[in-house]
């Protein structure tokens, strides 16, 4: 096994330096198109400050108001949020100190309030008031001026994307032929990966047959078996204690099962047996999982926290990072620009230099989904991601959860407790109990299956309706 | 002529465009950990100059040598405390490997520095791999004490061995050249800069980080595809090559030993290395660096100018008791953190004025 997993190794590696490749062709293009768009926006900065030195008369008045006017007010506001937010920490500090204080201080921070908001109303009208005299004496930038200093601006533009333009062939050219010589040693490495000769179902990505986990002689999950289709959301529920997180662990190897086959199809289109793998290893393989109990990098920031997801794909040795080589950086730059992009498609953009350890608990959740799709997987695995949360943030979630199937295609199998949430987004549901299966099907069949309810309601059902 | 709005407007919308002033720019060159290591070992050097001219004795240079070596076991133990959270009182017994085959080789057999630093280097490298595997089984206190006790068996075969090292300054060389006493100064800094360097990058590369991710959460570590065994292994490796590195630099500058009496492959090694990363800040090289200052070079640079500190030796080691005692209790991040406090606080208050005077003008209108 060890030899065939080494060959499969060299393929991945491979597989995730020509992904990398790719993606860094994009990032070195765009950044000369941003190198061009920066330096024609100084060269007009720099052209315009010109002009107004020479004619100290003429100014673009409407957008000078504008301009002045926004800025000033973004001042005055940020001051009066900074001396609301003093007096704020001031007060509580005074009241935790004698909690009698309490009412004064409530009133001190009321009149603060109210004293702003006047000191507000007085200062804009004294700024319109001010612009509109100083600007009384301006006048309008000449129309011709104003496009020969657009023209120039233009004309500057296109020298730069003209003189850039042999750069970027040749980084173009550069990185093709890199490109093509990792496909071509790609190639060469899918042909020395023998295929293992196991087989599942059509459609199906993952494939669980008689799973049996034992601890000593208490029987966490019994003969299950179950299959997951490629794309749906499965989900997984049974009351607490069932062992549906034990289920997970056997899939994603933290637990060797008692007995029992995992077959997966892993990113290659191969098809593997799980229990084969070592557990760092299943992530290479294209399956992903989130914890329970948030199990953030607390010490770091969120981006760093998407760097950590990141690692997989870095192929760099120790000497590169001990030396901080070229390639390093280079591939330090390609992940966190995924990263970015992930940041983005979560909403967590905001969050990026935060250190996860003081944010609240929503937003860590969101980041154990942001870490999953650092490594575009196959199946993504969300152990109760509702947990926790409140109805806003569970609706979120379940418009989350869709948006991450329909934008990038990953199978995702979850285990929840909140039925609303599983009934929303599952296409198929299965439902254990005491590590056994119960039933397994749609949400409307499972929702009238007998059992189900019993397992969830008690014997008595019938007296509780 | 309405220069005030002119130039509101003009610093409003060209405020990204213009150019840096030189302590803009000299700012942000010392951001840059490359320039930090220059200017700092250039300091280092400036020492050696000045120690050539007479202005500082040789005892304080010394000193400062002697601390460096100190340092370097100290960042290596920081690698593996602060990142990746393994606590190990093992550092003296490894520094003692560096030490006897730097004896071995350099006065027995006559190799030069360099031949000695190679084998010191792969020696480390298969103890740190050994230890490394037990420490994957046994975690907290439980791996200080074993490794505790792992030094003490170290420290007990090199006394058996022979117990009085001794090397001879005329056998040392480097490249087939021979140095002079006060030139193996330079190459400990460069030895303990270059490492602070490697260090830094690590820490902050993939390296760095699944260290800490390991410490942090071992599960989500393996979830993102981080092999534990692996890198526990490789801070134990880091940190032992650091520690017998230093033991080679030991006897290079000091060039004896009485094993047997000797407080170097004792724990109290180990324990003032632990001690200067915690004052230090655990997660902070610079820190660290300072923190090895303060237990190591403080007493022989600046308190020992001090008449009461000259008669009363037993206050210094009081001293920096109450100091780690105060820190750990008010301070967890160490030095490292009160600096990183500080800023903010001069940052805080500078703006904090700002606003006070803007508020100040809001009021005239």
């Amino acid at each position: 096994m060890a030899e065939s997993d080494r060959r499969y190794m060299r393929l991945e590696r491979c597989k995730s330096r020509l992904a990398m490749e790719k993606e860094y062709k994009d990032i070195l293009l765009k950044d000369i198109d941003e190198q061009v768009e920066k330096e024609a926006v100084a060269f007009e900065a720099q052209e315009r400050e010109k002009l107004y030195r020479q004619h100290p008369e003429w100014m673009p008045k409407e957008l000078v108001y504008e301009t002045v006017y926004q800025a000033k007010l973004r001042q005055f506001d940020f001051d009066m949020e900074f001396e609301m937010q003093e007096a704020l920490s001031q007060a509580a500090r005074i009241v935790s100190k004698n909690p009698e204080q309490k009412e004064i201080q409530d009133s001190r921070l009321k009149e603060l309030a109210e004293k702003q908001a006047r000191l507000r109303e007085k200062f804009t009208a004294h700024l319109e008031a001010a612009l509109k005299e100083q600007l009384k004496e301006q006048v309008d930038i000449p129309p011709d001026e104003e496009k020969a200093l657009l023209g120039r601006v233009e004309d500057f533009r296109l020298s730069r994307c003209r003189e850039t333009q042999a750069k970027k062939e040749k980084i173009s050219a550069d990185e093709d032929a890199k490109i093509k010589k990792l496909e071509a040693s790609l190639k060469k490495a899918e042909g020395a990966v023998s295929k293992t000769g196991l087989s599942m179902p059509e459609d199906t990505v993952l494939s669980v047959q008689n799973l049996c986990m034992y601890f000593g002689g208490v029987h966490a999950v019994e003969n299950l078996s179950f299959d997951v289709k490629k794309g749906e959301i499965f989900g997984l529920i049974g009351p607490n204690g069932a062992g549906k997180t034990t289920v997970f662990n056997c899939i994603t190897q933290f637990y060797k099962p008692t007995s029992g086959t995992l077959l997966f199809e892993n990113k290659a289109g191969e098809i593997i047996s799980l229990t084969d793998e070592s557990v760092h290893n299943v992530i290479c393989q294209g399956i992903v999982r989130t914890f329970q109990n948030v199990e953030v990098i607390r010490e770091v920031s969120v981006l760093e926290n998407l760097l950590i997801a990141g690692h997989s794909r870095f192929t760099l040795g120790l000497a590169a990072q001990a030396l901080h080589l070229p390639q390093l950086k280079k591939q330090e730059r390609i992940i966190k620009e995924k990263a970015m992009k992930v940041l983005e498609f979560m909403g967590l953009s905001d969050y990026k230099d935060w250190t996860a350890a003081g944010l609240p608990y929503g937003i860590l959740k969101k980041i154990e989904i942001a870490r999953t799709l650092m490594c575009d997987p196959q199946l993504i695995i969300l152990d109760e991601p509702a947990a926790g949360l409140n109805d806003t943030e569970t609706a979120s979630l379940t418009e989350l959860i869709l948006r991450i199937r329909d934008t990038l295609g990953c199978t995702i199998l979850l285990v929840e407790h909140d039925m609303g949430l599983v009934m929303n987004v599952c296409q198929t549901i299965c439902a254990i109990s005491f590590g056994e299966l119960l039933a397994i099907g749609s949400p409307e069949e499972i929702q009238n299956n007998p059992d189900v309810q019993k397992a969830y309601l008690g014997e008595s059902e019938e007296e509780a309706n | 002529m309405n220069t005030d709005l002119r130039k509101d407007y003009l610093g409003i919308v060209f405020e990204k465009h213009r150019k840096l002033t030189a302590k803009e720019r000299v700012g942000k060159a010392l951001h840059i950990p490359l320039t930090q290591y220059l200017v700092f070992s250039a300091v280092l050097i400036s020492f050696y100059i000045l120690m050539q001219g007479g202005a500082v004795t040789s005892s304080f240079v010394f000193a400062i040598g002697n601390t460096m070596i100190y340092a370097i076991m100290a960042i290596g133990f920081c690698l593996l405390m602060g990142y990746s959270g393994l606590a190990s009182l093992g550092t003296a017994g490894f520094v003692g490997i560096g030490a006897y085959i730097a004896f071995y080789l350099v006065q027995e057999y006559g190799y030069t520095f360099g031949v000695a630093f190679i084998v010191t280097v792969a020696v480390a490298i298969v103890t740190g791999i050994m230890v490394g595997f037990i420490s994957l089984r046994i975690e907290g206190i439980y791996l200080a004490i074993l490794t505790l006790g792992l030094s003490e068996i170290l420290r007990n075969t090199f006394i058996s061995l022979k117990s009085s090292i001794k090397i001879d300054m005329s056998k040392i060389q480097i490249l087939g050249a021979k140095i002079g006493e006060n030139e193996v100064y330079l190459l400990i800094l460069l030895v303990f800069v270059v490492l602070l360097w490697i260090t830094s990058n690590l820490i902050h590369s993939p390296v760095g980080r699944a260290l800490l991710s390991v410490k942090n959460s071992s599960s989500a570590a393996q979830a993102m595809g981080i092999n534990l065994m692996k890198y526990r292994v490789l801070a134990f490796v880091i940190s032992t090559i650091y520690a017998a590195i230093a033991g080679l630099l030991y006897m290079m500058y000091l060039r004896n030993m009485t094993t047997s009496t000797s407080t170097l492959l004792a724990m109290t090694t180990s324990l003032n290395i632990l001690g200067a990363v915690v004052i230090g800040g655990a997660k902070s090289l610079w820190g660290t660096s300072f923190g090895v200052f303060i237990i190591y070079g403080l007493q022989s640079t600046l308190l020992s100018k001090i008449a009461f500190f000259v008669e009363n030796p037993a206050f210094i080691t009081m001293l920096t008791g109450l100091m780690i005692i105060l820190i750990v209790m008010f301070f967890p991040g160490g030095i490292a953190q009160i600096a990183s406090n500080l800023a903010r606080k001069y940052r805080e208050s500078k703006l904090r004025k700002n606003v006070e005077r803007r508020i100040e003008a809001y009021g005239r209108i």
